[in-house]
């Protein structure tokens, strides 16, 4: 049970977490009717979960929070901000709900409770409606749908012992989609009338997945003394059919009562006309909602790095049976190993795919988070989305969260102004947080961009000299400037706020992002605003690189970084002053392996320049020759390594040889910043 | 206005589960200890819905029960009473005397709820 139940509150995570995310969009566009059944449905969901599992608590809250929306799918109610604001803090309330420990905290009990009653008053304007006309209410068709016919004659006496029939009728309705016909031609006239006496009766076409004892439980207080039968019609729903419908409607107003015979023949006649019209569609539809549930299947993440890992081996693997098979020519293994070589291949490209998964999740927090801070701050802020379907591996995503979270607070608590600020200064009122997700080659780019009142340089020059980061005297380009921000120890906030400047600072964002492969970027301009650059690689286990040789040992450039390599001769490289190198017309500069290795010069005429993007510009770095492209399995290095991070892993070639796994970006940083 | 619940039984623990899940759901909540314990609070205050047990000392259930029917401000009051299945005779007793409807014992919160939002809304 213990292992369902995890499982339910897995589940029951991503549903409020997207119940989150509609109610956002619903606040944008309170009319959507889409959102609104949206809403309704995931409600439905977790109600229907959390009742399976035996969490009643969450059950009975959100069987009542759903209600309220039930009553606005139905126009019965209308989206206001009080609703939506009841709804969050219900939200809020949901997720403490996951962990049964809560359950005993005072404080939670007062929440509950207090949501509770709120939630109760929306739904009971105390008006019970006799006659409710959502024939066109849409209805999630999960189950079968089977229409039935009840006619409820309560006893006379019923007022008596304080049962109010109108709330049975309710609760019928609240079963399925409903149609129901009051009577009142037992009402005598004026003069004869006893307050005290039920004469109103009443028939009801009811289309429900339940059966036919979930509605006898509706009655089962009255049932001993009132008159009460209940017919199943038809597995359909003849509500659908609007002929039925409107036929029966008309019996009843004509009529003293419609009468189970009647309503009988005119149902086998609407099955009829159903199932000819259902014929034609019916193909079709099958396909489409077989399409839609095999769409996507629940798997643990164990599972899938397993997987992975399975698949990085294979990939090792392979590439020892494709060296096998080259040093050993053994007639009819060339095209078996060639074989094996593209079905890896497909197997990788899947397995990867696998593991990717869409940002927007992550992003549809923020939104939340975008909220409740401008609600706190008092500051008005317009948050775009752009790139939400882009796809990253899920271990980046999950590591990404925080750094991202920290980066957004900082915009709106240090970025964005106060509106009135900005409104001196003549900018908008509102200021504007702009996320954006794109694909650049391999790499992924996240960038938080602001509006706000942009890092000022010398301030921060200033204050990292009075901290002692930097020496007084030492001249600094702005970017250097700005890249302060990321030494610990660093914040600039002038006070600590609730929302940032906790002492935690964008050292640690960059830290975290380092740890996922990943690079940050700052740039601002003071009075306009502030931009931050994340890059991340798609995925983080295996890369296709490219395999050098320098100094007979193998290394790998990741095949991403790399814009052209070029064959020059000993001299151009050795004989140089200012390590400048011309190739194709242009000046580039570059970088000795050997050298920076220290390593002995080479006895070849001829040496290969790989020339890599390095920030904006072309960097070549000098090798002996190059072997070939190579799909490199990461496998992190020892502890000893640790601190040679020009390195960001190693790979087991197919003869069993470890080559290390080149950063470029580090490998020329490091070597500029020695010169 | 939360609406207001008299729970009338002489078992602390049943009165305690019912008064919590009622609590819980915003409910007004009254307690007697039995028959005669409940009648101090039908002293004219607006009560909602009464929930009793059928067999209590000193005044039990369905006398409680026609108590309740003779006067005038409750007479119309929805009154649900705690049974057992096996019950049938005291059940149909209790509908006599004029109850409303009846939960069975042991019940669940989410049942509870469901026979409250019968009676009353």
């Amino acid at each position: 049970m213990d292992n369902f139940k995890k499982k339910f509150i897995e589940e029951a995570a991503e549903l409020i977490d997207k119940l989150e995310v509609a109610l956002l969009e619903l606040e944008k566009k309170p009319n959507d009717e889409a959102l609104i059944q949206q809403v309704f449905r995931v409600m439905h969901t977790l109600k229907g979960n959390s009742a399976m599992f035996g969490f009643e608590l969450i059950d009975s809250f959100t069987h009542n929070l759903k209600s309220i929306y039930d009553k606005i799918r139905n126009g019965q109610l209308e989206v206001s901000k009080d609703i939506l604001n009841i709804t969050f803090s219900s939200v809020d309330h949901l997720k403490a709900m996951l962990d049964e420990q809560n359950y005993d905290d005072p404080d939670f009990k007062t929440i509950h409770s207090g949501l509770m009653g709120k939630i109760n008053k929306i739904i009971n304007p105390d008006i019970v409606e006799k006659e409710s006309n959502n024939t066109e209410k849409a209805q999630d068709m999960s189950g079968s749908f089977s229409t039935f016919y009840i006619l409820f004659e309560p006893n006379e006496k019923i007022f008596s012992n304080g049962t109010n029939p109108l709330y049975l009728l309710d609760e019928l309705c609240s079963l399925g989609e409903h149609k129901v016909y009051a009577h009142f031609n037992r009402l005598p006239g004026i003069k004869d009338i006893n307050p005290n006496l039920c004469y109103t009766y009443w028939e009801v076409l009811l289309v429900t997945d339940k059966d036919v004892n979930a509605i006898h439980d509706v009655f089962i207080f009255v049932e001993t003394d009132s008159k009460l039968e209940i017919q199943k019609l038809a597995e359909e729903n003849l509500l659908a059919d609007k002929e039925f419908v409107d036929e029966v409607s008309h019996l009843a107003d004509i009529q003293k009562d419609v009468g189970l015979v009647t309503i009988q023949r005119l149902a086998a006649k609407s099955v009829a006309r159903i199932n000819k019209a259902k014929a034609r569609e019916f193909t079709k539809e099958r396909i489409a909602t077989k399409d839609k549930t095999a769409a996507s299947i629940r798997v643990s993440s164990d599972k899938l790095d397993h997987l992975m890992n399975l698949v990085s081996e294979l990939v090792t693997t392979q590439a020892r049976l494709s060296l096998f098979a080259e040093q050993n020519n053994v007639p009819g293994l060339a095209p078996i190993v060639e074989n094996v070589h593209k079905l890896t291949r497909q197997l990788r490209d899947i397995a990867f795919s696998i593991v990717l998964i869409p940002i927007e999740n992550l992003f549809g927090r923020f939104q939340r988070l975008i909220r409740d801070l401008s609600a706190e701050l008092h500051k008005e802020v317009d948050f775009i989305i752009e790139g939400a379907d882009t796809e990253l591996d899920k271990t980046i995503i999950e590591n990404l969260s925080d750094p991202l979270m920290h980066i957004i607070r900082n915009s709106m608590d240090h970025g964005i102004e106060e509106s009135r600020i900005r409104i001196a200064n003549g900018k908008p009122a509102k200021g504007k947080i702009h996320l954006k997700a794109f694909y650049s080659g391999a790499n992924v780019i996240i960038q938080v961009s602001d509006d706000g009142a942009g890092i000022d340089p010398e301030i921060i020059h200033a204050k990292a000299i009075s901290k002692g980061l930097v020496p007084s005297d030492k001249k600094m380009s702005k970017k250097e400037i700005l890249d302060l921000i990321f030494l610990p120890g660093f914040s600039t906030a002038k006070k600590v706020t609730d929302v940032s400047g906790r002492g935690v600072g964008m050292d640690v964002v960059k830290k975290k992002i380092s740890d996922i492969r990943g690079e940050v970027e700052v740039e601002s301009e003071v009075g306009l605003g502030t931009t931050i650059t994340i890059k991340l690689p798609l995925t983080l286990s295996i890369i296709d690189g490219l395999l050098v040789s320098i100094d007979s040992s193998p290394f790998v450039i990741p095949l991403s970084s790399i814009d052209k390599i070029y064959a020059v001769d000993k001299e151009s490289i050795y004989n140089t002053f200012n390590n400048l190198v011309t190739l194709d017309g242009t000046q580039i500069p570059f970088f000795s392996l050997r050298k920076e290795f220290n390593l002995q010069p080479s006895n070849e005429e001829l040496e290969q320049v790989v020339v890599v993007n390095f920030e904006d510009n072309r960097v070549g770095l000098v090798v002996d020759y190059v072997i070939g492209e190579y799909q490199a399995v990461l496998k992190p290095l020892g502890k000893h390594y640790k601190s040679h991070d020009i390195f960001s892993g190693a790979t087991i070639l197919g003869d069993g040889t470890v080559a290390l796994v080149m950063d470029t970006n580090k490998i020329i940083k490091m070597f500029a910043t020695s010169k | 206005m939360a609406k207001t619940i008299l729970i009338v039984d002489d078992s602390d623990s049943i009165r305690e589960v019912v008064r919590f899940t009622l609590e819980n759901e915003g409910y007004n909540v009254l307690v007697g200890v039995d028959g005669k314990d409940a009648l101090k609070h039908l002293n004219g205050q607006a009560i909602d819905l009464v929930i009793t047990d059928l067999h209590m000392p000193e005044m039990d259930g369905i006398e409680l029960i026609k108590h309740i029917r003779a006067m005038s401000d409750y007479e119309r009051v929805p009154i649900l009473f705690l049974t057992t299945e096996s019950q049938t005779s005291k059940k149909m007793e209790a509908k006599d005397a004029g109850a409303t409807g009846w939960i069975i014992k042991p019940f669940v919160p989410a049942k509870l709820i469901a026979a409250i939002n019968k009676v009353i809304r």
